[in-house]
């Protein structure tokens, strides 16, 4: 153990002492606050632009405030749905709706300082202002009817912006509907008004009989955590792996370019020498999810702070990461998935010389690891899915399956056998890599010597 | 005495068809200087390898201190590897810890053996600096250093005096003395035989895979016999020219003028009878030095002509041989 500890301990101080190590840390989070700042900068200081609508009566400005209303309006469902899902005292559930109905447009209509486009030119320009309720501004856009009255021209300066086009655009395809109906002898608001009809489709779960008691049969978000719990640890599996091939490749590929493997040869066991490396990659890499991990909790308690009763949006995920049914399987399938992946990437980096060579097994290696990708993709949209059955049995996409089929409780007998499957397999190739990476430490084989490893390897089994 | 710190008996160790080491039979008594000779390709490093542990033999046995090859046994045993390894990213100090550390010293054992060394080395004022910064030869003399930092009682080096300038080859053979009198057993492999003729009380010689000779310099010496070296004109056969008058005379590979012939001594004869003999047989005559024996030229008796040719382009301009 000392010397695993001791390999552990070079590698691991060796990749923490290197400036990349310390400028990936930072990264993701600074990015995270920049990007983040960015956006909410961005949503604040987008200006509040004045428009137009050139028209005898109001029917078209009309429609296009209803549909902004219609657009605030929404916003306030979501927040009551959001709220109807959370623990919430009468006071925060009021808080948190209130909270959401008063969004502040970012368009605001004022009246047409003229009719005719020529006229409007300056203002649309800026060469001339118009009075509205934030004080003079130049005109954003303007609205004017063709002459056919077959469209309803949308003129501006900032061709760029078209979300107020977008809205014009919605509120005439439901004004048009509702002249139709008007013209029908129909109600304006009869399609609403059927809509409203419709008969609800409320999501419940069927639960036990012991749990119907306790939690009903409403659906919330501690039916849903465990999902993306399962979805986040196996997405942090492979992140972890995809993080971890440079390390191991490059790593071992200094070792051996320094010819250093006889020297530690004569110090340490093969094993403990792979162990130690294993270790070191796995703490670089465990420390920075970790730094990033508590960064963003710490961002989503201080988010969830500053909403009435957020803290019960957290409460689920820390109870789906506490359950033993899904932690214990998808930590054991972590630890093993990293050490299959692990060793065939330590394996393969033993076999090259130069970082050139290594790069070019870069491009098989991420094909390899791409495979996973798709299958958490697959099984996160239908984990119920024959594919992701049959493929959870293939131990190269098994430490990820089986994660994210954890809490759609499959067979007991499947999880154990699914574990044995990787542990052999794990096993195996620890055993086969670290045969490679004796040919390739100690007896200096290259990439294409593999095959002549391998042939060696089981034909003295055979014999 | 206690156990043989190594002994190698008939290990054989082949790659593919090719066999590069080939019966090997050897003993390293403890307290003993030995030293490995032998061309580049003789077969030196991986019968090192083999006693290291960190190659198996194909057939024989090994043992260290009376035991296979093992990492507590190891722990004993300082090896310098012939190619040269360091992290060139730890400082020098942060280095021969290390692998003092994974020798089995304590940490602060290995702090302060690492200090002491780099300062009675010279290196003192590098201890911080990284391996990267250092020149090739002061990289080497901490690699070295990380070699002897947990005082071992067996030294195996592997080349050690290669890429050294001649001072600092002098500094390693006033160390490799000094490791000796501290009480250590040391086999070093080399190509350069002034370093064995200097160092060692007993050498082994390899050529091809297979051990040629094993014993004492005297042995060595002995083994050649008394010799003379006749220059002649270039195309007179000189063996052809002496050979009536009771001398065998071998062409020599030295370059120089004319063709070189070393003639071998009977017992009573000397350099004088058999230049005096070419002079009667009518030989051109361009040079001529009766013989002092080297292990150079053991070496050629023992593995012929080819063998010392190899021997002779593998070694480096300046190093004498």
């Amino acid at each position: 153990m000392r010397n695993i500890y001791l390999i552990f301990r070079r590698d691991y101080l060796g990749y923490v002492k290197a400036w990349g190590f310390w400028l990936s840390l930072a990264a993701v989070p600074l990015f995270m606050l920049i990007g983040g700042a960015f956006a909410a900068f961005a949503a604040k200081s987008s200006p509040v632009r004045y428009y137009a609508v050139v028209e005898s009566g109001s029917v078209y400005a009309d429609a296009i405030d209803a549909e902004f209303a219609r657009d605030d309006e929404d916003i306030g469902n979501q927040a009551r749905e959001m709220a109807e899902g959370m623990e919430l005292t009468d006071a925060q559930r009021d808080q948190l709706e209130n909270s959401s109905v008063a969004p502040s447009r970012k368009f605001i209509r004022v009246p047409a300082p003229a009719t005719a486009i020529d006229d409007l030119r300056p203002y649309l320009l800026g060469q001339q202002l118009v009075s509205g309720p934030l004080g003079d501004k130049p005109l954003f856009a303007v609205f004017i009817p063709s002459s056919d009255g077959a469209s309803l021209e949308y003129w501006s300066d900032d061709v760029s912006v078209s979300a107020l086009r977008w809205q014009a655009e919605n509120a005439m395809r439901r004004l048009a509907r509702q002249q139709a109906l008007g013209e029908a002898g129909l109600d304006a608001d009869f399609l609403e008004t059927v809509d409203g009809g419709a008969l609800k489709v409320p999501e419940h779960r069927i639960r036990t009989v012991a749990n119907q008691t306790t939690t009903g049969s409403k659906v919330t978000m501690a039916d849903k955590a465990p999902v993306y719990v399962s979805v986040g640890l196996a997405y942090f599996l492979w992140l972890m792996i995809f993080s971890i091939i440079q390390y191991l490749l490059m790593g071992t590929i200094e070792e051996r370019s320094n010819k250093i493997f006889d020297t530690l040869l004569t110090s340490v066991k093969l094993e403990e020498l792979l162990a130690g490396k294993l270790l070191a990659v796995f703490a670089v890499t465990s420390t920075m999810m970790v730094s990033w991990g508590l960064f963003a909790l710490g961002t989503s308690l201080f988010a969830t702070s500053q909403i009435p009763g957020g803290a019960s949006l957290l409460s689920p995920f820390l109870s789906a990461l506490a359950n033993p049914a899904i932690i214990v399987p998808g930590l054991i399938s972590f630890l093993l998935g990293y050490v299959m992946y692990g060793m065939i990437f330590m394996a393969l980096g033993s076999l090259c010389d130069t970082i050139q060579e290594a790069q070019t097994l870069l491009s098989p290696m991420m094909i390899l690891l791409m495979l996973p990708m798709f299958a958490i993709f697959i099984a996160f949209q239908d984990p119920g899915s024959p594919v992701i059955d049959i493929a959870s049995w293939i131990p190269v996409f098994t430490p990820f399956l089986l994660i994210l089929r954890m809490p759609h409780n499959p067979p007991m007998w499947e999880i154990i056998a699914q574990m044995l499957i990787m542990a052999v397999t794990a096993a195996t190739i620890l055993w086969l890599a670290t045969k490679v990476y004796r040919a390739g430490a100690i007896h200096g084989a290259g990439i294409g010597d593999l095959g002549g490893v391998f042939k060696r390897l089981f034909s003295r089994k055979k014999g | 005495m206690g156990l043989p710190p190594l002994v190698m008996d008939h290990v054989t160790k082949r790659f593919g068809a090719f066999t590069a080491v080939n019966d090997l039979s050897l003993e390293v008594p403890e307290g003993a200087i030995i030293g490995f000779l032998g061309p580049n390709g003789a077969g030196k490093s991986t019968s090192l390898r083999m006693a290291l542990g960190v190659m198996q033999p194909d057939s024989g046995a090994v043992s260290l201190f009376g035991k296979p090859p093992e990492i507590a046994t190891l722990k004993r045993v300082g090896f310098l590897p012939e190619e040269r390894g360091l992290y060139k990213k730890m400082t020098t100090r942060a280095t021969i810890e290390h692998f003092a550390r994974l020798k089995g010293l304590s940490a602060r054992d290995a702090r302060a053996r690492a200090i002491e060394l780099l300062d009675m080395s010279g290196l003192g004022e590098f201890k911080a600096t990284r391996i990267s910064k250092l020149s090739k030869g002061m990289a080497q003399k901490v690699q070295i250093l990380s070699t002897l930092a947990h005082r071992p009682d067996f030294l195996i080096l592997d080349e050690p005096f290669s890429g050294l300038d001649p001072v600092n080859q002098q500094i390693l053979e006033d160390l490799i003395r000094a490791e000796h009198d501290r009480g250590a057993t040391i086999l070093f492999s080399t190509h350069v035989m002034e370093h064995a003729e200097r160092l060692c009380d007993r050498i082994v010689m390899m050529a091809r895979g297979r051990k040629v000779f094993d014993g004492t310099l005297d042995n060595a010496f002995n083994a050649l016999g008394q010799g003379a070296r006749i220059a002649v004109s270039e195309g007179f056969d000189l063996a052809a020219a002496l050979a009536p008058k009771g001398f065998e005379a071998q062409r020599a590979p030295d370059k120089g003028l004319g063709d070189a012939w070393r003639i071998s001594l009977r017992p009573g004869t000397g350099a004088q009878d058999a230049l005096r003999a070419a002079i009667e047989a009518g030989a051109p005559i361009v040079g001529f030095a009766p013989e002092e024996a080297r292990l150079r030229d053991v070496f050629v008796s023992l593995v012929g002509e080819a063998d010392a040719a190899a021997l002779l382009e593998a070694t480096p301009a300046g190093e004498a041989v």
